[in-house]
């Protein structure tokens, strides 16, 4: 399989003081669909910029569709699309407007532009309000109509960061069916962040979680979800002094314990033998289970696990952010 | 690159056509100084005796009306401010995003600085005609001399073109190099009323003082003021007065190359990946 793009040790510190990203590395393959997953501030955004040649590399070299990110840019620019997560389309020029502009950015001009602009407008529903202004567009179609913006010269590799953000699920589930259906139909590799987590699960071939500038853990969904080692048995004892950690590690198949007050989190891979040896131990110390939960690993408990934060925690965390309120006042409006 | 220039002008000025209350401050700006300014600071009336037709032609280099001295100024003053504050458009377009859609398109980045320049200095341009016609309609307003003619008025818009296109490549530089609002409102203050004051738009710089005379003498609004006001004065110029119009323009094409290059390399600093 071709690798359409290449990180080698790419590291990014902003004036010399912030690392945004350290000494990272990864390869893309051609047709392939690749998560970049962290928490606010992990530096996906940065790696994007650095790869859509809008941020310089500090240090290492970034190669994208066998270009030198570096030294060739404007090679770069013209084999790449990029949907940001800022809503940029004009508010004041109408859809086709837009994306028409988008085309004469890239070099194709006149009745072929028009022509590709409306097949694209086609393809993400909105040839209907080709000739509103995007200001009467609704949250989704300004997403839609910028999707449709980053793929109008046909480039080779899309870049979209947080093409979802702020999208209700149905619309969300619309933009899904978008971009598996350009990777599917048209082979057109996408490098994508996203906070959604479901999303990366149904959508990406392979993922990669950056935690504080660092890939923590890649591969495909499935493969680091076995990395979690098991299911995970949630189990929220009443109030009582004993910790009962180092018990619950005793136990045969309990292959790692957490505690966080009196809730524990303990990884089985072999749950049937486990379970009744921890509940019986636990009823035999007189203590009251208050709540037990089961669950198969998921995505979200990957990241858990890997940065220590809920996805979830993430999203409230963000949403108080000035910046992130204006993104989904646009996104909403 | 001219593909893309056009594109992104284009875009600058359909917003700008479909948003006509965007004109209105500009215009208000003229009038208020063409009519509320012009007529009640007017130094035929500021000492009781007044001035005689003849002392007023005098002071004000022939010109028959104040109003007829300042309508040059005035345009001046249009395009020095709104040239600066036209950055603004720019500076959104950073903070929306738009602007880095736009650096990772395959386009030069003198697309985006030259398309800056291009459409500040159309939408001034129309200002500045529109304030020309608001001085011949007001009362006691703009009088212009028998047969001036259309080369004329080409002339008078000719100099005032090159004032705002070096002022255009000036302000769109400095508005693709700020991040916010705030800094562009806050340079752009602290420049355009000395750029002003210090150039004969508004009274003659034979009445300041020597220092401020040297200054105003090389401020290329006095250039573009006395070139236009020649021509607005007096029509068909004599030859001392077409070698004076000649000078001022040949000094304004020095100071647009000049300020050409600067633009440039200051907004290709300013657009680099950083």
């Amino acid at each position: 399989m071709t690798k359409i793009i290449e990180a080698d040790h790419l590291t990014k510190i902003y004036k010399g003081k912030v690392k945004a990203v350290d000494d990272i590395s990864f390869a893309v393959d051609e047709g392939e669909i690749f998560g970049f997953l962290g928490p606010n501030g992990a530096g996906k955004t940065t790696t994007i910029k650095m790869l859509d040649t809008l941020a310089t590399i500090t240090s290492g070299k970034a190669f994208v569709a066998g270009h030198d990110v570096h030294r060739e840019p404007g090679a770069v620019r013209d084999s790449i699309g990029v949907v940001p997560q800022e809503l940029t389309a004009d508010d004041e020029l109408s859809g086709m407007e837009n994306i028409v502009l988008a085309a004469n950015l890239h070099h194709v001009q006149g009745s072929e532009a028009r022509r590709r602009s409306a097949e694209l407008l086609k393809l993400v529903d909105l040839e209907d309000a080709a000739g509103r202004k995007v200001r009467t567009f609704s949250g989704g179609m300004r997403r839609r109509l910028q999707l449709a913006m980053g793929l109008v010269h046909m480039p080779k590799v899309l870049f979209l960061d947080e093409p979802t953000l702020g999208l209700d699920i149905q619309t969300r589930k619309k933009m899904w069916d978008y971009i598996g259906r350009l990777n599917k139909e048209r082979g057109l590799t996408v490098f994508m962040t996203t906070h959604y987590l479901e999303e990366a699960d149904s959508l990406c071939n392979r993922i990669a979680i950056i935690d504080k500038g660092v890939i923590k853990l890649s591969g495909s969904p499935a493969e680091l979800k076995q990395k979690l080692g098991g299911d995970i048995l949630t189990l929220e004892l009443a109030e009582t002094p004993v910790d009962l950690t180092e018990f619950f590690k005793g136990i045969p198949d309990v292959s790692d314990v957490t505690r966080t007050g009196q809730v524990y989190r303990i990884k089985l891979p072999r749950t049937e033998k486990a379970l009744p040896i921890i509940v019986e131990g636990v009823v035999r110390k007189n203590i009251e289970i208050k709540e037990i939960s089961f669950t198969k690993p998921t995505l979200d408990q990957v990241f858990l696990e890997i940065t220590g934060k809920s996805m979830r925690d993430e999203d409230a965390s963000e949403s108080d952010s000035v910046f992130q309120n204006f993104i989904m006042e646009r996104a909403t409006s | 690159m001219i593909a893309e220039t056009m594109a992104l002008t284009f875009r600058a000025l359909k917003k700008w056509i479909r948003n006509p209350a965007a004109v209105l401050p500009g215009l208000f700006t003229s009038i208020f100084y063409l009519a509320l300014f012009g007529s009640s600071f007017n130094p035929a009336n500021l000492i009781p005796s007044g001035f005689s037709s003849t002392q007023i032609s005098q002071t004000f280099g022939g010109a028959p009306t104040y109003i007829t001295y300042l309508t040059a100024g005035v345009i001046c003053l249009i395009l020095v401010f709104n040239m600066a504050f036209g950055g603004i458009d720019l500076v959104l377009d950073r903070q929306l995003g738009f602007l880095n859609t736009v650096l990772t398109a395959p386009i030069p980045r003198a697309a985006i600085f030259f398309s800056g320049v291009a459409q500040n200095l159309v939408k001034v341009m129309f200002l500045a005609f529109l304030t020309f016609l608001i001085a011949l309609v007001i009362p006691n307003g703009l009088v212009l001399p028998a047969g001036f003619g259309v080369l004329n008025l080409i002339g008078v818009f000719g100099s005032f073109a090159l004032l705002g296109l070096g002022l255009s490549c000036v302000f769109t530089a400095l508005a693709l190099s700020v991040r916010s609002i705030d800094s562009l409102v806050a340079i752009v203050n602290f420049l355009t009323l000395p750029l002003i004051f210090m150039s004969d738009a508004l009274f003659p710089s034979s009445s300041f003082p020597d220092w401020l005379k040297t200054i105003a003498n090389v401020n290329p609004i006095t250039k573009a003021d006395e070139a236009a006001r020649l021509l607005i004065v007096n029509g068909n110029l004599t030859s001392s007065q077409l070698s004076t119009f000649a000078n001022d323009v040949l000094y304004l094409v020095g100071v647009v190359a000049i300020l050409t290059i600067i633009g440039y390399f200051a907004a290709e600093k300013a657009l680099s990946a950083q």
